[in-house]
């Protein structure tokens, strides 16, 4: 492995860096601890709890429990009776799929604290993680009613109405993103699609405008263009549509297509390989940060 | 006139006992207040309304990044006579909130940590320390500055860059900010600035929120909010805007070939 001569310090600015962006990167973040930052436990002062959570959260999802658990009985031994500690055991639980036992955790946390909210967000996630799609959508609603304004619930619940089908309900969960961050690309791109979806005139011309707004928020949306010709197209077909409107939107389509098509044509001089063009599309899904 | 020429055992038992004294006060305030405050308890009941406002605020400000149909509905979820959030939420009014038993001990300690010390060690350094000529700054300074550091010394001939020991206790607890994040870290409860900021604005912060007064101030914005959809016209200028770049692309490559 390439990490054993990394310098500690780096390492350390590197973990903090993905713990404020809350992104996970679990794979990095074992292999760092286990060559490196391990032996520097002692070094990094109060920062250490949060960098053997964040290790223990990691080897989770990489199913190292020979990495996880001593993380968590350090954490333990330091803050007995913290109920951080104590949501961190029960994801343990669900990580070993002893999904009631987490729960019964979960619930005894909320009791002791009505407004704590990743472990409301934890219950929606188990639930989801048995494959309970509707018992999910009902907590993460019930969550919602109380916690109005988070957007991350929101995206989630965007997400599991997407799974059952439900579109307009989808789309609602997406109106609330867009309204939390209006200069988000990415938003209007899956709230467009999302319409494009559901069908019918109004939609696919809601669609259209919406793509729009992806591609002049960021021109390089080629999901985003390319849906714009689609429902472009598919509004061309309607018939109930008067001539002016409908040479706009022809104009629309023509260019959404030269634009994809010159993408296109740069790419194959630009004599692109598989990984590239896989990181591109990477960087158009909906969960990274715009 | 004749440069002053300060003794060397003015530093030793004057100017360096003060810097000591107001630096290790700071270190043992923070660990003090650290012992003694609780975690703040928030309400759920607050938490949500304060979740609500927020959504209602995003509603008003971005409503025009979405289609006025869904507006519409999430304006009749907040505003509606028989079943909006704004007005069917009843909340008990603020005034329990002053008579809080938890709010009055909370305030107690804050007293206790930041008033008291600070008092007490104030006059025992003036008594102890008084009447002495500490330090010069570096600078020339008008005579409005004499007031301010040349406490506890009222001569009239003395150039104002002195610094008396009063006034360099104050320099030393109002200064010391940095040292303390250093020594303590970020949001450490020793620094004496911040905590007086705290009580300037303090008045308007403890005020109890009044939550009826503020979901009727949101309501009647809510009420009064337009819906101008910002996606109108979003065709036309980005076929605008493509016009242009063809022609200017156009341009260029008529330039180079």
């Amino acid at each position: 492995m390439a990490t054993l001569d990394l310098d500690w310090e780096e390492v350390r600015d590197q973990l903090r860096a993905w713990r404020e962006d809350n992104t996970r990167h679990s794979e990095e973040v074992v292999d760092t601890w286990e060559h490196c930052l391990k032996h520097y436990k002692t070094k990094l002062g109060d920062e250490r709890w949060m960098v053997e959570e964040q290790v223990f959260v990691a080897g989770l999802d990489c199913n190292r429990l020979d990495i996880a658990d001593p993380c968590l009985m350090a954490l333990n031994e330091q803050f007995p009776g913290s109920l951080r500690v104590r949501k961190l055991r029960a994801m343990r639980f669900e990580a070993l799929e002893k999904f009631d036992e987490a729960m019964e955790v979960y619930d005894n946390i909320i009791r002791q604290d009505e407004t704590n909210s990743t472990a409301r967000k934890r219950k929606v996630a188990v639930l989801r993680g048995q494959g309970r799609i509707t018992d999910a959508i009902k907590e993460l609603t019930e969550y919602l009613k109380l916690f109005m304004s988070d957007s991350e619930a929101w995206q989630e619940l965007c997400d599991l109405y997407l799974k059952e089908g439900d579109y307009s309900k989808a789309a609602f969960c997406m109106e609330e993103l867009i309204l939390s961050n209006p200069h988000n690309h990415l938003f209007h791109t899956r709230y467009a699609e999302i319409k494009y979806t559901q069908g019918g005139l109004d939609n696919m011309e809601i669609a259209r405008s919406y793509f729009c707004q992806a591609a002049k928020l960021n021109p390089g949306n080629v999901r985003a263009l390319y849906g714009l010709f689609m429902s472009c197209t598919q509004v061309l077909s309607s018939p109930k549509l008067s001539a002016q409107k409908k040479k706009e939107t022809q104009q629309l389509a023509t260019w959404a297509l030269k634009e994809v098509s010159e993408r296109y044509s740069r790419c194959r001089t630009n004599t692109m390989d598989g990984s590239k063009i896989l990181e591109t599309l990477g960087a158009l899904s909906i969960t990274d940060k715009a | 006139m004749a440069e002053l020429l300060l003794d060397s055992d003015i530093r030793i038992w004057v100017f360096l006992p003060i810097v000591l004294i107001t630096f290790l006060c700071g270190i043992l305030r923070h660990y003090v207040s650290v012992l003694i405050s609780t975690q703040k308890k928030v309400d759920l009941t607050q938490l949500q309304d304060s979740q609500a406002m927020i959504r209602a605020r995003m509603l008003r400000e971005n409503c025009k990044y979405i289609p006025e149909q869904s507006f519409l509905m999430r304006r009749h979820f907040f505003n509606n006579d028989d079943s909006g959030y704004l007005k069917t939420v009843k909340r008990t009014a603020a005034s329990q909130h002053i008579t809080d038993p938890n709010m009055m001990v909370e305030m107690l300690k804050g007293q206790l940590t930041n008033m008291l010390p600070m008092i007490a060690i104030g006059g025992w350094i003036n008594w102890t320390f008084s009447g002495f000529v500490t330090t010069k700054v570096p600078f020339p300074l008008t005579l409005r500055f004499k007031p301010m550091l040349q406490r506890g010394i009222e001569l009239v001939s003395l150039d104002a860059s002195w610094v008396s020991s009063a006034s360099w206790y104050f320099l030393n607890v109002f200064g010391l900010r940095s040292i303390y994040t250093l020594v303590l870290g970020e949001n450490n409860a020793a620094d004496q600035a911040r905590i007086m900021e705290e009580q300037m604005s303090g008045a308007a912060m403890a005020m109890p929120q009044d939550p009826k007064a503020a979901f009727k101030a949101e309501w009647e914005a809510l009420e009064i909010a337009e819906h101008r959809w910002a996606l109108k016209d979003v065709e036309s200028d980005l076929l605008q805007k493509a016009e242009v770049e063809w022609s200017g692309s156009g341009q260029s490559y008529g330039a180079t070939s």
